[in-house]
């Protein structure tokens, strides 16, 4: 298992890397969130700011939270990569060797998470060249990069095993817009929620994004240790979507 | 005799569609085996199944000893496949292809085994470059060097030399019998080319809206189905009925076809009964008149309706 998932992230790898597109969209991406929409609130007065986000910089609240926004995205990359190699007929080469279903899963969420990672280091370079100011903790750093790669990981085979068994390419663009958009507005990966209404309150208590942005802020921005329970929240969404996503990627991955 | 391919009352649904209709055939260790038959006659679907990409619906498969289904690890350990469509990742190097087919399959001494396909099949050069700029026969050896990498047992090859060039078409037909020479190596493969199934293929069954309807050496099923076609031009008007004893006969513009069994003996014969022949051609049986004969396809029947058409389409320009 470990041979086959080590090769197959192998692959995923070195078609990342080897991509001129991809290095494209992972410096463009994280351009166009920075420029925009992280100075989207620059001209408001930072007693405002203080008081709303407990920071006189969005851009530097809003960095953690971007980048829990874009490990999730990741996983859409997973899913698009899976119906690809369905097109092009290569899960057929891989399906007819002794290699798990599983197997084919987790190196895809390995590689989508490799390339969440890289882009959020371009992205936090170009935090730190536009002038955010960090406060960083280090032991926190520490649980955040684990959630992070948790987190990606437990997206990815969400993504896929809703996908598993079809070809269709439009499928992870639906699945797409049926997940991120939700969790996105429903964390608070970019507003704070103590100015949420209850119930809304109550949905972002339910979201790994929520757990995974705080880690993020503790680190970066706060430079406090997170509370134990952030983790935990982290690691059971991504222990549940495990067990989960392999089992469907397992009984339902289809050959074409 | 142990068998090495069993496919026993094998039969899968599409949905509604009947892609394979309870086939049964017992393939020998080290025999060549083809399954012969029009587009969409169940030859893929078959393969499928042997490889483990799709579930019969119900009856057996089963390679060396193991059932497809209940024991498909072991299965795909010892089998080797070669897809219609060449699957190789373009954007990736040669050798960096084979590295994840070796590792998958397990292969210990990979690296070793890798270079030896690669130099075999005139590779080695071309190793270090991206796949997607090889040529179409260059991608198709790097195919089956990979699928030869683990040393399978059975080699499963779904229409192997199509879209190949002359040349590496006979190459690979070598490879292939090299390969089940030299190493044993039991082969299923399925082709439309009836020359590639006469060349290689010590057994062929002919497979048609998945049902198997022959089965046999190509020489038996030559004798058993196959018909020579003597087609005469004739100078006046010929009475068939003194022909008929002869076999099947058709007149056509001006033309006196014939569909018998022994023709080069009856020839004279004909010859003397029709008294004014201007020129005589003989077609002796080959595997694609036993092809036409068992599936009824038809080459002349689909030219007259592309007639019809173009000319209703001319019509309907006007």
């Amino acid at each position: 298992m470990i041979r086959e998932i080590y090769v197959l992230y192998k692959r995923e790898f070195l078609k990342l890397i080897r991509s001129k597109y991809m290095w494209f969209m992972m410096i463009a991406q994280p351009l166009m969130w920075i420029l925009f929409f992280g100075n989207s609130l620059a001209g408001m007065p930072s007693s405002f700011l203080n008081q709303y986000f407990g920071v006189s910089n969005y851009l530097t609240y809003m960095l953690p939270g971007m980048i829990s926004i874009l490990m999730m995205t990741m996983g859409v990359f997973a899913s698009m990569s899976l119906v690809f190699d369905k097109r092009v007929g290569y899960l057929k080469r891989i399906l007819t060797t002794p290699t798990p279903k599983s197997a084919i899963g987790l190196a895809k969420a390995l590689g989508a998470v490799t390339r969440g990672i890289l882009t959020m280091s371009i992205l936090l370079f170009l935090g730190i060249v536009l002038g955010v100011q960090f406060t960083v903790n280090l032991i926190a750093l520490l649980e955040w990069f684990v959630s992070l790669v948790a987190v990606g990981i437990g997206f990815s085979l969400i993504f896929m095993a809703l996908t598993a068994n079809t070809a269709d390419v439009q499928a992870p663009g639906a699945v797409m817009n049926l997940i991120t958009m939700p969790l996105m507005f429903t964390s608070t990966a970019l507003f704070p929620k103590q100015f949420f209404p209850s119930w809304l309150q109550i949905i972002s208590e339910a979201n790994p994004l929520t757990y995974l942005t705080e880690i993020g802020r503790s680190a970066l921005v706060y430079g406090t240790i997170p509370s134990l329970s952030h983790l935990i929240a982290v690691l059971t969404f991504t222990a549940v979507s495990m067990v989960l996503g392999t089992i469907v990627i397992e009984k339902t991955l289809t050959a074409e | 005799m142990e068998y090495a391919i069993e496919a026993i009352e094998l039969r899968k649904l599409y949905g509604d569609v009947i892609a394979l209709d309870r086939v049964t055939f017992h393939i020998k260790k080290g025999e060549i085996f083809g399954l012969l038959g029009p587009n969409g006659a169940g030859k893929t679907t078959t393969i499928k199944i042997f490889t483990g990409l799709t579930k019969p619906t119900s009856g057996q498969a089963i390679v060396a000893g193991f059932d497809v289904v209940k024991n498909a690890r072991e299965v795909k350990k010892r089998v080797g496949w070669i897809a219609s469509e060449v699957i190789v990742d373009d954007e990736l190097t040669g050798w960096e292809n084979l590295e994840i087919q070796a590792k998958l399959t397990g292969v210990k001494n990979w690296k070793e085994r890798a270079q030896d396909l690669l130099k075999y099949f005139n590779l080695w050069e071309a190793a270090n470059r991206p796949v997607g700029k090889y040529s179409t026969g260059m991608r198709k050896r790097l195919e089956v060097a990979m699928a030869l990498l683990h040393s399978p047992e059975v080699l499963f090859m779904d229409e192997p030399t199509i879209g190949l060039d002359v040349g590496a078409r006979v190459g690979l037909w070598e490879v292939v019998e090299r390969i089940n020479k030299d190493f044993g190596v039991t082969v299923l493969l399925t082709t439309h080319y009836m020359e590639e199934a006469e060349r290689l293929c010590h057994r062929i069954a002919i497979i048609n809206k998945g049902r198997i309807i022959a089965i046999g050496t190509p020489d038996e099923l030559k004798t058993k189905y196959g018909t020579d076609i003597i087609e005469l031009e004739v100078k006046d008007k010929v009475d068939t009925s003194v022909l008929s004893k002869f076999g099947e006969v058709i007149l056509e513009d001006g033309k006196v076809i014939i569909k018998t069994k022994n023709a080069e003996e009856i020839i004279p014969e004909v010859v003397k009964a029709i008294g004014s022949v201007k020129s005589v051609k003989l077609k002796k049986t080959s595997l694609d008149t036993v092809f036409m004969n068992l599936t009824g396809a038809s080459i002349e029947g689909e030219q007259v309706n592309i007639q019809r058409l173009y000319r209703r389409i001319r019509l309907a320009r006007r």
